[in-house]
């Protein structure tokens, strides 16, 4: 295996790797956008690698309450997919989606919380589906698993989960812009490392 | 205004006399105090995983094993004495549980159960703990008085 680390990458590979979200977000964004019958426009997605205390600080602080939805990738690519809602993210698409007005999580009921839960599995689903396509490679999804916590607690799940392997986290940060609203997209995908020398393998780089 | 230290992820900090350490959203992961009443010696130790796997790995305080250790050794510097010392643990959560897939995320558990062998084999009382379920939590030890306070969304402050 030649790449040991997410960090170990070369800007050529994070090229690819921007290239696949890039792809990956659109139809995110479309799924969304077909599924809340508004147009959404996307603005050109980053990609980080950065160490647990730094992702924390740049995607929010630890204390603060997000909804989550985490799904495994299994097959071809071994990993895991996490779709992060902000507050903001969150009362936007259920306006649109169940037309009622929530100013926090602690409103929210289980109609809202599960309506969330389908919103992030469909983000999920419609990158991993531009991806898998992309790559030539299948990949099975497990049933979707949410929560409404800290965001410190969720994002160390990856880490610990991948904590022998690599104390990195890899994400994806595009705006969607909804009516004038603008709305911070946080996907953090992490194959394994071998999964991830696959996909650059399989593509040549 | 008083002193307050932040503790990270796989992190430590230990203080005497007064003040506070915090550690902020302990989700699988778990938060382990260390307080001496006697000379008002607290610790808070933030551990992420069960057993450092590599002995060239140089980060102690990310594993219970290692981290434990280590914490005991400073504190002993310092004049603790395990006889008097009182351990309170808190985190190990499952935040995601996948239908199916039962072994997922069962790190938190994996942990609790590595900290509190640990702790017995060194002879450490552990005197009370706030650790399982799905959320996270945020953990304060009061170096002045040894309260161990914890902060969960959408539920009351606990007093360890």
């Amino acid at each position: 295996m030649r790449i040991k680390h997410y960090e170990d990458m070369n800007l050529q590979e994070l090229d690819v790797m921007r290239e696949i979200s890039s792809i990956g977000t659109s139809h995110a964004a479309t799924a969304l956008s077909q599924l809340l019958q508004k147009e959404i426009r996307i603005s050109i997605p980053t990609v980080s690698i950065l160490g647990y205390n730094e992702a924390l600080s740049r995607i929010g602080n630890a204390e603060e309450i997000v909804a989550a939805t985490l799904v495994k990738m299994d097959q071809d690519v071994e990993g895991l997919m996490l779709f992060l809602f902000d507050m903001n993210f969150a009362s936007t698409v259920l306006k649109t989606l169940l037309g009622q007005e929530y100013t926090c999580f602690e409103e929210m009921d289980h109609l809202a919380y599960s309506a969330l839960e389908e919103v992030g599995n469909i983000i999920i689903c419609s990158y991993i589906n531009a991806f898998s396509k992309l790559v030539d490679v299948d990949i099975s999804l497990s049933v979707p698993s949410s929560t409404v916590n800290m965001l410190g607690g969720i994002l160390t799940v990856p880490i610990a989960e991948y904590g022998y392997e690599t104390d990195k986290l890899m994400y994806f940060n595009a705006d969607f812009v909804m009516d004038g609203n603008k709305l911070s997209d946080w996907l953090l995908m992490l194959p394994d490392i071998k999964s991830l020398n696959a996909i650059l393998g399989k593509l040549g780089v | 205004m008083e002193k307050e230290l932040k503790v990270g992820i796989g992190d430590m900090k230990l203080t005497r006399g007064e003040g506070r350490i915090i550690t902020y959203a302990l989700g699988s992961c778990i938060g382990i105090t260390f307080y001496d009443p006697a000379i008002k010696l607290g610790a808070l130790l933030h551990i992420m995983l069960p057993e450092r796997q590599s002995p060239t790995d140089t980060s102690l305080f990310k594993y219970a094993d290692t981290g434990i250790q280590e914490t005991l050794r400073k504190l002993r510097a310092f004049g603790m004495m395990k006889s008097r010392t009182i351990v309170k643990i808190a985190g190990g959560a499952k935040m995601f549980a996948i239908k199916g897939n039962a072994s997922f995320g069962n790190i938190g558990e994996r942990n609790t159960a590595r900290v509190k062998q640990i702790l017995r084999a060194e002879g450490l009382r552990l005197m009370a703990e706030d650790t399982g379920g799905s959320y996270a939590r945020t953990m304060v030890l009061e170096v002045g008085t040894g309260k161990v306070i914890i902060k969960t969304f959408g539920k009351p402050e606990k007093c360890l």
